[in-house]
């Protein structure tokens, strides 16, 4: 049996995890921790915004990279992305992704902005906010990350396409699986959402909330492991259309995406070994033969026939910026692409585009990181995800797209060696 | 207190970005109220600590289980900071004589091996219970190992060989940890036997205490004095070469690197023991990554739940007992959804911490009761016991599945 | 406290002048035993006192001199004779003492002496005496910008100023006149036809590191010059500083070469600084007097430079009812403040007493320091009924939305100066969105207003985060980009966000 070895649990990771097991080979997936996936919102970002709000990414695709010529999306290519896309949702049927075919969706966020997406989970693309609609924002008194009225008064004064009219109130329940404390994580209604007993409870509390026409728009806590059958049980006991907004970290919608494609994974066979570190590779002619990871009492070399490297930009540590300025790719020491000469690796302005934050590793068509002239570092060596270089992806809303893309493909070209 | 050690874990709470990942694994934090969880008491309260005054009790309630760290995706140390600011409150605070004994099963241990019959009894008697639970806030349901009456160190005094740099590969030292030489000596024969098997010569040095439950204790000098002398008893077969292969993957961890990097001990016979030091299932599994473990098993046909604890997790090798179940036909192991069964060593024996950990555990519980199997399998001591309490059936180590595949038994 | 009816006037919040932009060092005296004798001793005094006045607000950290193997060797002998002439407390300890109190002290170092440094909160002290002064009378006008002194022939007679919240003008007339405008206290002095109070701007930047590296104030035992002093002040500790005059006092940029500079000092002090996370950089500009009528018989321009000065516009200009105190050091801001107002006093013919140095600020009276652990304390007892806000700075829900009550209209800004909210690690990458909410949710942002809130806060913490984006605040600034970009779409608030 052939051996792959994936570094980096993430969205990434798991996507190439999952196709390379169910390909036949047996996999090792080692992380120093989990993945931000844990953190994401849950819905799949294709291309949201170049630099105007997409429409619809397969039409704008084209354009955007014929920009971009480094972006991932450029090596990745539209095709790839589409046949990725249709694979990943059907590993993750609990989730429910809904999309509208080539178009985005445009789902409100915590503060009220509607923001385009390409799938969301059923749960959440009932506040698809492109053909208006009428909503009443319920907080949870315990829950603090999520302000009902900001989110209404903004959504209030949303950018819509036009002929889209969005009314929104806001409103509050005390409903808390954690009587008498003030705090409580999202997490932890979620859990007890999965109770039959706090449910009805929380139902009973929503019941009236809403008026005839309106959907109600909750925080994204509605269930961790029965997350489908909450959120169905209770829209039929409230009587009502709900949706989910996700919230900032710590992200349930997340965290179930998190379990279910790991559970993917185990399924095809792969394992995981959480809480070490890669450290670096060995091989020669121009191949990794074992890739060194740090336990608890040594460094132990995993054979490899393939590697791949889903170690996430800055955010995860996949890259490294030192105090000096230099950038470093964290495991293997490979080339890091960074701003090019004479651009300005910041802006003073916050929310201008920030050239240094989309370094990385430059690869080639077959995600093979490269070195300053293009040849590959090593022929069995493939990257995916936030580690590829040319991309802000909480800008452009790509990053679900470049990850499971990419972990697609290098899963796919590895395969393809055989 | 301050140790370049303790420097050194601190200094890991800088790349702590809040992400809340730890938060949302803690099983303690899952359980309880009470505790605010791994982020908020290990990076994020480091920042406060360092005056003369600890600030937080609420600290306590963490469990050293060492989830936290685990799943940290930026490498911060979280348990290993918690670990060390609970010894600094528990110094401050004095130790309780409840923390003091049960921190200490070569004590309880030789107090109960020569009157064993009256030591269980007493520890299976509800009226004593319930004294040990007033005077020693031990809780009364909390499980009680029974003693075995003989250790396992005197039924193999035989084994007590010296190291044999001529032969350093064939032959391997095992390391039994307390609980087999006191409660389980059972379990540690199976392991010798299994390893016999795949035509390993097993000695069994004379072998102390590694001072875990001292140092979860946060009684950390006499745990360092412990993990040191043990250290010197294995360090000259390290030095001949021969691999120490362990069945308590706690205290096989605590050889591995705790020591090191919780107490901070920092000498030269722990160097060369940690690196030679090996869980049982990690061991098999390298030996037959290396075509050099024995396929010859029977079928076992069975259905078990196998819950890898969270000490095992912190080995960072991955979970090699569902690879070695795997190997034995007919078995069909799956491996319980939960991080912790809540006992984490001493923590849910105590009265205050009884019903958190039962919290901690209920999920595991339940799966392993929803299985219907008859036993459970899990590769550390105090959790199989506390598993076994709960569900009320056996949990048993998984090389004892492999003694029945190969048909030792 | 002696008796006039008093209004402050502040363009824009307490503390957003130098006094908010310092080091945090209550100065021993220790560091200018040989530079500036007269400045050691009043430091010693002074900050005996602000200790006793505003225990509140200080640590009692202590503090070291160290001779690191960088400095002069021989500069420790002169300094030890120097405190003992200035009457600075000293006591030199062994290396080896130091390095066991201080594990991460460069293991070079060869000598160490003993201070009575401390760590100054400015914040606190600020609002401490504000609060103290409204006891006693007096109103504080925070965001009025004062345009115009007027000037009744001979006399100032008051100021004119505009209220930048209201966007009027208020019309403030008084008998005298105090221009305690620090680095802007020759534009002031212009205002009155006073011409030639130059302050030349000397700015500083300093570094805010994650944790405290080190428990007491570490001073490199040499003369003084850049990088050379480690404070450890609340949660953090701030290397600093450097020293080069700026064009204006205004002028808030920070060079990559400045960052490295200081970086490189803290190297020298604890090796493996440039590993240890740096949080927030920001600059001051520190009130250095030159008077361009010295030599024409000027008088008050003798003790300039770092010490306090007080210009007499009466006798340099021939204009009554108008005080220039200027220079200075934070730890000698109560002693300005006496010189001044006995100077004021005088020239009203009155005689009223000081008693600044023996009348405790409100919160201090009990005489207790500040701690390390108190947030922590307080967060322990409110852990059950409180939400946290500000997980990294321990900022409970209640108090702010008690500072909202007796201050309706803060900016993110000005919660932070009074509760530290987005100081901690993640730079208000999970407490902004927190705050803003909550200042919405009470109605006291509109919705428009609250957008604003949010997008500007994050704007300021860029400022002090770009100079210094590396290691693991890169990191951070990745995630919270994550979560504003990526999870909010914050950059798609309808509103414009001002520069
Ligand atoms: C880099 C640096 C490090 C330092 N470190 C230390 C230290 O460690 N210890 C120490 O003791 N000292 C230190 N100092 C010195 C100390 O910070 C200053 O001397 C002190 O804060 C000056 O206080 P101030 O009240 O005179 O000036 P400021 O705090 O600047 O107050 C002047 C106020 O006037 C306001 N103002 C100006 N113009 C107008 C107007 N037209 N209308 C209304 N209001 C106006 C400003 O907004 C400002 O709030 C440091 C200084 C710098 C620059
Ligand atoms: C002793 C000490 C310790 C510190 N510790 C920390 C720490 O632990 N963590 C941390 O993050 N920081 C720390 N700081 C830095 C602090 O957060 C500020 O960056 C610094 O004090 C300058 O603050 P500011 O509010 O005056 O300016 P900022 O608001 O930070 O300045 C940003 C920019 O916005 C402008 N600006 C802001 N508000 C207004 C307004 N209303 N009108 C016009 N312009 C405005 C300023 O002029 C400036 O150009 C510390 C500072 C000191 C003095
Ligand atoms: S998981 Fe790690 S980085 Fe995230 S909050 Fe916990 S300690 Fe911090
Ligand atoms: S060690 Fe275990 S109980 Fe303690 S904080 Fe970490 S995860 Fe929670
Ligand atoms: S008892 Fe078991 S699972 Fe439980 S804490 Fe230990 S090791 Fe963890």
């Amino acid at each position: 049996m052939r051996r792959a070895v994936v570094i980096g649990a993430g969205l990434a990771g798991l996507v190439a995890g999952v196709r390379l097991a169910e390909g036949g080979m047996r996999v090792t997936m080692v992380a120093k921790g989990v993945g931000s996936l844990t953190l994401s919102p849950g819905v799949i970002d294709v291309l949201g915004y170049a630099p105007g709000r997409v429409d619809s990414p397969r039409e704008a695709l084209g354009a955007f990279v014929a920009e971009r010529p480094d972006h991932p999306y450029a090596r990745i290519g539209a095709d790839a992305l589409e046949e990725a896309l249709a694979w990943f949702t059907d590993r993750v049927p609990q989730m429910r992704y809904r999309g509208d075919g080539p178009r985005n969706l445009l789902l409100p966020t915590a503060v009220g902005v509607p923001r385009p997406t390409a799938l969301a989970p059923a749960s959440m693309a009932g506040a698809d906010l492109r053909g208006g609609g009428r909503f009443v924002v319920v907080g949870l008194s315990g829950l603090k990350d999520f302000f009902p009225r900001l989110l209404a008064d903004n959504l209030a004064r949303a950018d819509l396409p036009s002929g889209a009219m969005v009314g929104a109130r806001h409103a509050e329940i005390t409903a808390s699986p954690r009587p008498g404390r003030a705090d409580v994580a999202g997490q932890v209604y979620a859990r007890a959402l999965d109770d039959p007993a706090f449910r009805g409870e929380f139902a009973a509390a929503l019941r009236g909330l809403a008026e005839p026409g309106e959907t109600i728009l909750l925080p994204a806590v509605l269930g961790m492991a029965r997350a489908g059958e909450v959120f169905d049980e209770l829209q039929e006991r409230v009587g009502a259309p709900i949706a989910e907004v996700p919230t900032v970290p710590p992200s349930v919608a997340g965290m179930r995406l998190n379990t279910e494609l790991t559970g993917a994974f185990a399924r095809a066979g792969g394992r995981v070994v959480l809480g070490v570190e890669a450290v670096g590779a060995t091989g020669s002619d121009g191949r990794i033969s074992e890739v060194l990871v740090r336990d608890a009492a040594r460094t132990r070399a995993l054979p490899a026939d393939a590697v791949v490297l889903a170690t996430g930009g800055f955010s995860a540590g996949g890259i490294a910026l030192d105090s000096y300025g230099g950038l470093h790719e964290v495991v293997l020491d490979l080339p890091v692409a960074g701003p090019p000469a004479g651009v300005a690796p910041l802006s003073e302005r916050h929310l201008d585009h920030q050239p240094l934050m989309a370094s990385g590793v430059a690869v080639d068509g077959m995600l093979r990181p490269v070195g300053p002239g293009g040849e590959p570092v090593w022929d069995n060596l493939h990257a995916a995800g936030t580690i590829v270089a040319g991309a802000e992806p909480w800008r452009e809303k790509s990053g679900e797209g470049i990850a499971i893309a990419g972990g697609f493909r290098a899963a796919g070209a590895i395969l393809e060696e055989t | 207190m301050t140790h370049p050690l303790h420097e050194l874990m601190r200094d890991s709470l800088d790349h702590c970005v809040k992400c809340t990942i730890c938060e949302t694994y803690c099983p303690v934090a899952a359980a309880t109220p009470l505790f605010p969880g791994p982020k908020y008491v290990g990076p994020q309260a480091e920042r406060y600590r360092g005056g003369d005054a600890n600030a937080d009790a609420s600290l306590d309630y963490c469990s050293s289980c060492g989830i936290c760290t685990q799943v940290c995706p930026q490498g911060v140390k979280i348990a290993e900071i918690n670990s060390q600011a609970k010894a600094e409150l528990a110094q401050r605070r004095g130790v309780s004589l409840r923390d003091r004994l049960i921190a200490r099963p070569t004590l309880a241990g030789w107090m109960g091996a020569p009157v064993w019959p009256v030591a269980n009894w007493t520890t299976s008697f509800g009226p004593f219970r319930l004294l040990l639970e007033k005077v020693l806030r031990i809780h009364r349901k909390a499980p009680m190992p029974r003693w075995a009456g003989r250790t396992f160190q005197s039924r193999t005094r035989s084994r007590r060989k010296a190291p044999d740099p001529a032969a350093p590969q064939r032959k391997v030292v095992f390391f039994h940890g307390c609980a087999a030489n006191f409660y389980e000596p059972g379990t540690a024969s199976m392991a010798v036997q299994v390893l016999e098997h795949n035509g390993l010569e097993v000695i069994i040095p004379k072998q102390g205490c590694c001072g875990l439950p001292l140092q979860s204790n946060g009684q950390y000098d006499a745990a360092r004095a412990y993990v040191r002398r043990l250290a010197a008893q294995l360090a000259p077969y390290a030095r001949a070469g021969h691999d120490i292969v362990a069945t308590s993957t706690s205290c096989g961890l605590m050889l591995k690197r705790e020591a090191h990097e919780i107490l901070g001990v920092d000498d030269d016979d722990l160097r060369v023991v940690s690196e030679r030091m090996f869980d049982i299932c990690e061991y098999l599994v390298m030996l037959d990554e290396r075509g050099e473990l024995k396929r010859d098993m029977q079928p076992v046909d069975m259905e078990v739940p196998y819950h890898a604890p969270c000490q095992q997790r912190g080995h960072g090798v991955g979970t090699p007992a569902m690879e070695l179940m795997a190997m034995v036909p007919g078995l069909r192991a799956s491996q319980v959804d939960a991080v912790c069964c809540g006992v984490a060593g001493t923590y849910g024996l105590k009265a205050e911490k009884y019903d958190i950990a039962m919290e901690v555990g209920r999920s595991l519980f339940d799966q392993v009761r929803a299985s219907g199997a008859a036993l459970s399998v899990c590769d550390s001591e105090t959790c199989r016991w506390q598993i076994a309490a709960a569900t009320d059936r056996p949990s048993v180590h998984p090389v004892e599945m492999l003694h029945r595949a190969y048909g030792l038994g | 406290m002696r008796g006039y009816r008093t209004i402050l006037v502040e363009r824009v919040d307490l503390g957003q002048g130098t006094t908010g932009r310092f080091h945090g060092l209550l100065h021993s005296g220790g560091r200018y035993v040989i530079s500036d004798e007269r400045s050691a001793t009043e430091c010693a005094e002074e900050s005996a006192i602000v200790k006793r006045i505003a225990a509140e607000a200080v640590e009692d950290t202590g503090g070291l001199f160290v001779t690191t193997p960088a400095d002069d060797p021989g500069y420790a002998d002169r300094f030890l004779a120097a405190c003992l002439k200035t009457g600075v407390p000293v006591q030199e300890i062994p290396a080896a003492e130091a390095l066991r109190r201080e594990p991460r002290l460069n293991p070079g170092i060869s000598r160490a002496f003993e201070v009575q440094d401390g760590a100054v909160d400015a914040w606190k002290l600020l609002w401490g005496n504000a609060r103290s002064a409204q006891e006693h009378g007096a109103a504080i006008l925070s965001y009025h910008w004062v345009t115009e002194v007027i000037r009744e022939g001979d006399r100032v007679a008051g100021v004119i100023a505009r209220d930048n919240r209201a966007g009027e003008m208020v019309r403030i007339e008084a008998a005298f006149v105090i221009n305690a405008g620090g680095v802007w206290a020759g534009e002031i002095a212009d205002m009155a036809d006073c011409p030639g109070v130059t302050v030349v701007p000397g700015k500083g930047i300093m570094i805010a590191m994650n944790h405290r590296l080190v428990r007491t104030v570490v001073n490199r035992c040499e003369h003084p010059g850049d990088g050379d002093i480690l404070v450890p002040i609340r949660t953090v500790c701030v290397i600093g500083t450097t020293d080069v005059k700026a064009d204006s006092p205004d002028d808030y940029s920070i060079g990559r070469d400045e960052v490295q500079q200081m970086l490189d000092a803290g190297e020298v002090i604890v090796p493996g600084f440039r590993q240890a996370r740096a949080l927030h950089a920001w600059t001051g500009a520190r009130p250095l007097f030159k008077d361009e009528r010295a030599g024409e018989g000027g008088e008050d321009t003798r003790h300039m430079s770092r010490g306090l000065a007080l210009v007499d516009h009466l006798r340099r200009d021939g204009v009554s009812g108008f005080l220039t105190i200027t220079g200075g050091k934070l730890t000698t801001y109560r002693l300005m403040a006496e010189t001044v107002v006995d100077a004021m006093v005088e020239q009203m013919g009155d005689s009223r007493p000081c008693t600044t140095a023996t009348e405790a600020l409100p919160g201090s009276e009990d005489g207790r320091h500040y701690w390390l652990g108190s947030r922590l304390a307080a967060q322990e007892e409110a852990m059950a009924d409180d939400q946290l806000v500000c997980e990294c700075e321990l900022m409970p829900r209640r108090k702010l939305v008690e500072a909202a009550r007796r201050r309706p209209g803060m900016t993110l800004d000005d919660v932070r100066r009074a509760l530290r909210l987005g100081m901690g690690p993640c730079q208000g990458g999970f407490c902004t969105y927190r705050a803003t909410g909550i200042l919405h949710g009470l109605g006291d942002a509109e919705t428009e207003r609250a957008d604003e809130l949010l997008l500007t806060f994050l704007q300021h913490r860029w400022l002090g985060l770009e100079p210094i984006l590396y290691g693991d605040q890169m990191r951070q600034a990745c995630l919270d980009d994550w979560i504003f970009q990526g999870t909010l779409d914050v950059e798609h608030l309808p509103v414009t966000v001002p520069t």
